[in-house]
């Protein structure tokens, strides 16, 4: 262990924050926690975390403009967390440029998890923008090969459409993160379709006849309900 | 929002006073000519003056039908034709009846609103400490359990052994994950407005919600067997669906909580002709006759509570779950299996209503 990750905390219930503390630092990472926005935003632009977590509900600044204003500047992988029956809060920070959410409450080794998968994902994109872009993806018995734009189940060509390839292989690129339903319909159907769920529905349950042994348990494409959809990573 | 209301409410009244006014004219009128006798319009214009002050709010309406009926049946109805003339006999006992009759209605429509209306609102007052006491006597037993395991942990720090505190932390694990799920599914009750029992619904496909709720299950509980039987076609149906899926969740857990035997769950979704039908099915030892009579009601009814064991009850659970599906427009029912074991079974309409 030679080099200790380092997360900001930003919640502002001292409970929670005390926990998260203590699991983070428990598995070796350098912890910085606040209370409030403003010693969030501090922290963050001072300590340039690896990642950071932040509730949404912080008292004195909304958690959306430390989103923004972190993209601003940088690409440090942001998990936020909100409560379960705010999906639109959850949908709002995806598409400002959040990582990814935990809903509340949560287990302390689902945090850990969701944290590690983060900080894996924002180096495996770093590593990426220094070589090529990737030229497959694979997992299971499914391969995207992105360059004859075909989608492979145990290497028989399992026959997409243009736009369902397109879905697939966006999915693929972004493995384990969420593409909200909105980034997902603006990409494939362009900025002018009316922003209705239901065409890209239709589209996700043929991908899924096509991909996935049993549309009741997918293996590959995960739904984050009310959200988005996020490719399974391994 | 409100002036608006108001204003949308004066309006029909005035439509509806007018309405009956002119309608009583109209009758007058086709009798006057069929007949050649006026005698009938001052009956027929009580009558106008008593519907109007029925289907009115407040006294206005009718004193306004009633006062301009005096007139028009002057004026009209009563020799000489087409002049108004104030000294004929009887002229104000006719008057007299017309207010008499309108202000009256108007008091008694009045009166039988306000009682419907406490009514109501007892009732729900009734509900609403019902469920409290339910869930202050649910939430006491896994409290003073947890505070119970911390007090002797603290206090015994020197004896007691490495297992028996991993123990205790397990059950103290147990107890307020168990806690945090009665919490949700109160949370739950709240998205649901409480006014009109109405909810947000949006297009969603029965697939997706079924697939999300099972696998977060399975998170929990990796041992049991479940299968999910789905039609083969893409179903999409409105609802609320984080509601429906801590139905769903309810339903599964129901059955690890409730049957102790039970090693399989079946989750099927059929289609019907207007609705989609979800069930739950598993192979446990189902459930007693008197507790499924209650088994909605859950926190009304405490009566089978014999072993003393509450966190079993689930009542609020399966009452949330009741609640849920009627506000969605669909049924809900539980029954035991021929072959044993218990079935849960909701319907949701596959249509806007």
């Amino acid at each position: 262990m030679s080099y200790n990750y380092s997360i900001v905390i930003a919640e502002d219930e001292k409970a929670i924050r005390s926990i998260m503390k203590m699991v983070f630092e428990a598995n070796g990472f350098n912890v910085y926690s606040a209370r409030n926005g403003s010693e969030a935003m501090m922290l963050i632009t001072s300590k340039c975390p690896d990642v950071i977590i932040l509730d949404l509900g912080l008292p004195d600044m909304d958690g959306f403009k430390i989103i923004k204003n972190v993209r601003q500047w940088s690409e440090i992988p942001i998990i936020v967390v909100s409560a379960r029956s705010l999906e639109r809060d959850k949908v709002n920070a995806l598409e400002l440029g959040a990582d990814d959410y935990i809903t509340k409450p949560f287990g302390t080794a689902e945090l850990l998890a969701r944290v590690n998968t983060a900080i894996r994902h924002s180096l495996s994109l770093k590593a990426m923008k220094k070589t090529d872009t990737q030229t497959e993806f694979k997992i299971g018995e499914l391969t995207v090969d992105f360059k004859k734009k075909r989608v492979l189940i145990n290497d028989e060509d399992v026959h997409l459409t243009q736009n369902e390839y397109k879905i697939v292989a966006l999915l693929s690129h972004n493995a384990g993160k969420i593409l909200t339903y909105d980034y997902l319909i603006k990409n494939i159907w362009g900025p002018n379709l009316q922003s209705d769920n239901q065409i890209l529905r239709v589209n996700m349950a043929n991908i899924r006849r096509k991909i996935e042994k049993n549309t009741a348990a997918p293996e590959y494409i995960i739904t984050e309900i009310g959200i988005g959809y996020r490719m399974n990573e391994e | 929002m409100k002036p608006q209301i108001n204003l949308k409410k004066t309006a029909l009244d005035v439509l509806i006073t007018s309405g009956f006014v002119i309608g009583a004219i109209l009758l007058s009128f086709i009798l006057k000519i069929t007949d050649n006798t006026s005698a009938s319009a001052p009956m027929i214009f009580i009558l106008s003056v008593f519907l109007v002050s029925r289907f009115t709010h407040g006294y206005i309406y009718g004193i306004l039908a009633s006062l301009s009926s005096v007139l028009i049946v002057n004026y009209i109805f009563t020799y000489p034709y087409f002049e108004l003339k104030f000294t004929l006999s009887g002229y104000p006992v006719f008057v007299m009846c017309m207010l008499v009759v309108s202000i009256a209605t108007s008091t008694i429509i009045t009166q039988n609103k306000q009682q419907e209306k406490t009514r109501i609102e007892s009732e729900r007052e009734k509900t609403r400490s019902n469920l409290l006491r339910a869930v202050s006597h649910d939430l006491r037993t896994p409290l003073t359990a947890i505070n119970g395991a911390c007090s002797v942990m603290v206090e015994n720090d020197d004896f007691i052994s490495k297992e028996k505190r991993i123990k205790l932390l397990n059950e103290i694990i147990d107890d307020s994950g168990w806690l945090i799920r009665m919490v949700e599914n109160l949370l739950s009750i709240t998205r649901i407005d409480a006014e009109n029992a109405r909810i947000v619904k949006n297009q969603e496909a029965v697939e997706e919600v079924v697939a999300d709720s099972v696998s977060k299950f399975k998170k929990q509980y990796p041992t049991i067997n479940i299968i999910a039987e789905i039609p083969s076609e893409l179903v999409i149906i409105p609802m609320d669906v984080i509601l429906i899926e801590q139905v769903l969740i309810n339903l599964l857990e129901n059955v690890v909580i409730h049957s102790n035997t039970a090693t399989e769950i079946i989750l099927s979704v059929n289609i019907m002709s207007d609705c989609v039908e979800f069930s739950v099915s598993d192979n446990g030892d189902g459930i007693s006759d008197d507790v499924l009579a209650h088994i909605f009601d859950g926190y009304f009814n405490k009566t089978y509570e014999k072993n003393g064991d509450t966190k079993r009850s689930m009542g609020i659970g399966l009452s949330v779950c009741n609640t849920i599906i009627r506000a969605h427009g669909g049924t809900m029912s539980a029954k035991n299996k021929k072959s044993g074991g218990a079935i849960f079974t909701f319907t949701l309409p596959a249509g806007e209503e």
